[in-house]
């Protein structure tokens, strides 16, 4: 029996029996492997309708058997568990069998093979791991460290670099970029015969584990399998080369109150692909948070990098579900319980926000509660089987996050203590921000209406908690002699005369974390800060809208153009130009004496503009589409360039960016991607100033004396 | 994620558009106090939804009371500071 080590790659259902798995072992092999392991599923419900569920069964070359099993809200169920050996023929069945059987309930269906597996194994995905082999069968595998490990092995990936010379929507690309390790060189797409020829030769040669691309998802694997119809060159990017790409259609879908467009997917078997211009957090975190969440997930790299994070966390219980014996149901089966309309009233709040008191301020401490929702959700035992009872054990969702949180917690630990410099530290971070995004979402699932393990009253108890804890933080900081400016869901902000220094805090920070028992973090003593009051009425404050600079001289902004993602380049980078011109001033005197600078820069920005100076990508407004064209009553300005884009055959869907340029005339915009060259003049500088002009009130605004003092009463 | 009760911020704003013939019938340099009102009832929008009345209207104008008051007191401390400066 042969023995080797090294680390997981990739796990899929084979064709016939049990699974493959890839393994990148330390002596630089990929190895194709095959394991026998059993899938099952159960179905509860009428005795009667399970006999014949039996009978339906029997033939189906699947293990039959009667047992007991948990459900997290109904307790101990008579089932019927089906197993089966074909793992790729499960869904298949499933369908058969619940078409015939719509009655009874069913469980374990749709559990994704690669958390069967690491449930079965003890494994994780890209985890080190020893295994015994017959041949190309595991016969046993071993973990070697574990998904929690701060600082695993670092995995010695093969990249290889895809990308066309140009966005494929603007032009046709004329080359492909192609990059591994230090080496850079052009593949030019015509002759196409000579350039699949090319392309094959580099992907047997090079042998990537990864296949990172531009617009691979939505155009270069496409193109691919028609030029290898076309030319006869037979082209499988897999590394399966019994596998062919596994394709998912574009989709939109409304999230968090907007439209949001996922493109086409292009999957691969024994390497992964990922296409950064379709993949979802990747610019927030890369592939080493992709591959972070991946570990902790038990989702693929390919899965993690282009969903988002409520899959992952959804996995994560599932996870939990299947090793603590709970079975997963199919579909959500609890519904919100009734209530009178005083208790709803009561129940149904959000965070606390305490609206900012308008202005400048001085000498300001941010103070944030640590992943506050997660740490309550595990601190109070919060979860939907255990809300409502007392001293009920660890539910599952408490059970899910305490590593996770651990984890994040101990990452930003060392975080604090690393010297900016050090090589690890944009790798902890990438993984530090790849869970936060895993512990923000597990609240939003606790009261998402189709999550399996949800339950809106544990949603709702958190927030209550959270509140609880905002009003004794504020009531301590009050107590030690504290203004409170502004209070938003898990970050306060306090000032006191004469406290400056990040020291003059501590014992405030230390009474909050003894009185709420959640640990919180000092982002840092603001020299100043601005909280903005509306566009429409300046008495009215808005909160989580301010900016300010720290007494390091480096500046934070929330709410404001700089951080939205429709305004221009430009304007964009003119409003830090000005806020950094602010960050030079300590005293509000001194900022009032800024000012002058910053009407010369902006006077100088505009004059650029008007000679034609500024680059016209600096001017592409980028707005999504919020419905399909032909429902939009007056056309918005996106709407207006999505036209223009369809009238070439583009098609756009809801959920999809439109860039475009305002221009004099016409419609009032140029879609960016027609790829025209402008008129010369044609740009409309009018309406560009006017946006900086906007841009440029939000920050001089506050100082402007509006409120009354709270310091005068 | 959905919310069955509509917050505050929004009941206020329904409030406001019930009352727009009042405050339309006002002269302009009313209408301006009358925005001011509610402007002070938004200052307070966490503690009128932390009340948790069926009527949060009652709780806004409490709040519109407060902001009332603490002008006065801020006025009057003005006030005492300028009568003790001129003897």
């Amino acid at each position: 029996m042969d023995e080797a080590k090294g680390w997981l790659l990739d796990v899929y259902a084979d064709q016939d029996v049990g699974i493959v798995l890839w393994l990148l072992t330390d002596d630089d092999q990929r190895l194709r492997l095959r394991m026998d392991i059993a899938a099952t599923f159960y179905a509860a419900g009428d005795f009667v309708l399970l006999r014949q569920a039996w009978i339906y069964l029997k033939d189906k070359d699947v293990k039959l058997e009667r047992t007991t099993r948990h459900d997290l809200f109904l307790g101990e169920r008579d089932v019927l568990a089906v197993t089966t050996s074909n793992l790729s023929n499960l869904p298949k069945l499933f369908t058969g069998l619940s078409r015939q059987f719509p009655a009874l309930d069913y469980y374990d269906v749709d559990i994704p093979l690669s958390l069967r597996f690491i449930a079965h194994t003890n494994m994780h995905l890209l985890g080190r791991c020893q295994v015994m082999l017959d041949g190309e069968w595991v016969k046993a595998i071993e973990p070697l460290d574990s998904p929690w490990e701060f600082d695993p092995a670092p995995i010695p990936l093969r990249i290889l670099t895809l990308s066309p010379d140009i966005n494929p929507s603007i032009r046709k690309p004329i080359s492909l970029r192609v990059q591994y390790k230090q080496k850079e060189y052009s593949l030019q797409l015509e002759p196409t015969r000579t350039f699949m020829i090319g392309l094959k030769a580099d992907l047997k040669r090079l042998d990537p584990d990864l296949i990172l691309t531009d617009y691979g998802d939505t155009w270069l694997f496409p193109q691919l399998k028609m030029w290898s119809e076309q030319s006869g060159i037979d082209l499988n990017p897999n590394r399966d080369q019994n596998k062919e790409i596994l394709t998912r259609r574009a989709d939109s879908y409304f999230a968090y109150g907007q439209v949001i467009y996922r493109g086409a997917q292009a999957h691969l078997f024994g390497r992964w692909h990922i296409d950064r211009h379709n993949a979802m957090s990747f610019g927030e975190y890369g592939l080493e948070g992709a591959m972070e969440q991946a570990r902790v997930t038990g989702l693929g790299v390919q899965e993690m990098a282009r969903k988002s994070p409520g899959a992952g966390i959804t996995a994560m219980q599932m996870f939990t579900a299947l090793r603590n014996n709970v079975m997963v149901p199919v579909q959500k089966q609890q519904v919100e319980g009734t209530k009178t309309l005083a208790e709803l009233i009561r129940a149904d709040h959000g965070g606390l926000i305490y609206q900012p008191i308008i202005g400048l301020h001085t000498n300001v401490a941010q103070i944030d509660f640590s992943s506050m929702y997660p740490a309550i959700m595990v601190k109070h035992n919060i979860s939907p089987e255990t809300v409502g009872k007392e001293n009920a054990p660890e539910g599952l969702v408490p059970r899910t996050l305490r590593p996770l949180l651990e984890k994040r917690l101990g990452l930003k630990n060392i975080l604090s203590v690393l010297d900016p410099r050090d090589c690890r530290a944009d790798i902890l971070k990438a993984r530090a921000a790849a869970l936060k995004w895993l512990l923000v979402v597990c609240f939003g699932y606790l009261g998402y209406k189709n999550a399996r393990f949800g339950k809106i009253e544990s949603h709702e108890a958190v927030t209550a908690t959270s509140r609880e804890l905002m009003l004794l933080a504020k009531e301590v900081a009050e107590d030690m002699g504290f203004t409170v400016l502004h209070m938003y869901v898990d970050c306060l902000f306090v000032q006191q005369e004469g406290f400056r220094w990040p020291s003059d805090f501590t014992p405030l920070m230390e009474t909050i974390v003894d009185k709420t028992g959640i640990p919180i973090a000092m982002e840092g003593v603001f020299k100043w800060v601005a909280f903005l009051s509306s566009k429409r009425d300046a008495r009215v404050p808005v909160p989580n809208q301010y900016f300010g600079a720290f007494q390091d001289g480096s500046i934070k902004y929330r709410g404001i153009e700089l951080r939205r993602r429709d305004t221009t380049l430009w304007v964009r980078k003119i409003q830090l130009g000005v806020l950094e011109i602010l960050a030079s001033a300590d005293t509000p005197q001194e900022w009032a004496e800024c000012v002058p600078d910053v009407h010369a820069f902006v006077e100088h920005a505009k004059h650029k503009l008007k000679a034609g100076r500024v680059p016209h990508e600096e001017l592409i407004v980028r707005q999504k589409l919020s419905r399909a064209l032909d429902g939009y009553k007056s056309p918005s300005p996106a709407a207006r360039a999505a036209l223009q884009l369809q009238a070439i055959g583009r098609e756009i869907a809801p959920g999809q960016s439109v860039q475009f340029l305002f221009t004099r005339g016409g419609s009032g915009v140029q879609a960016w991607e027609l790829g025209e060259a402008l008129v010369p003049g044609s740009v409309d500088t009018k309406r560009y100033c006017a946006l900086l002009d906007r841009a440029i009130r939000t920050v001089l605004d506050p100082c402007k004396p509006l409120c009354i003092s709270e310091r005068l009463l | 994620m959905g919310r069955t009760v509509i917050t505050i911020t929004q009941q206020l704003n329904e409030t406001e558009s019930m009352l727009s013939c009042f405050r339309r019938t006002l002269r302009r340099s009313d209408q301006y106090i009358f925005d001011g009102l509610f402007a002070s009832a938004r200052r307070h929008i966490a503690a009128i939804g932390q009340a948790e009345s069926l009527l949060p209207f009652e709780s806004a104008m409490l709040a519109m009371l407060l902001e009332q008051s603490k002008e006065i007191a801020v006025l009057q401390q003005k006030l005492e500071e300028l009568m003790a400066k001129n003897g």
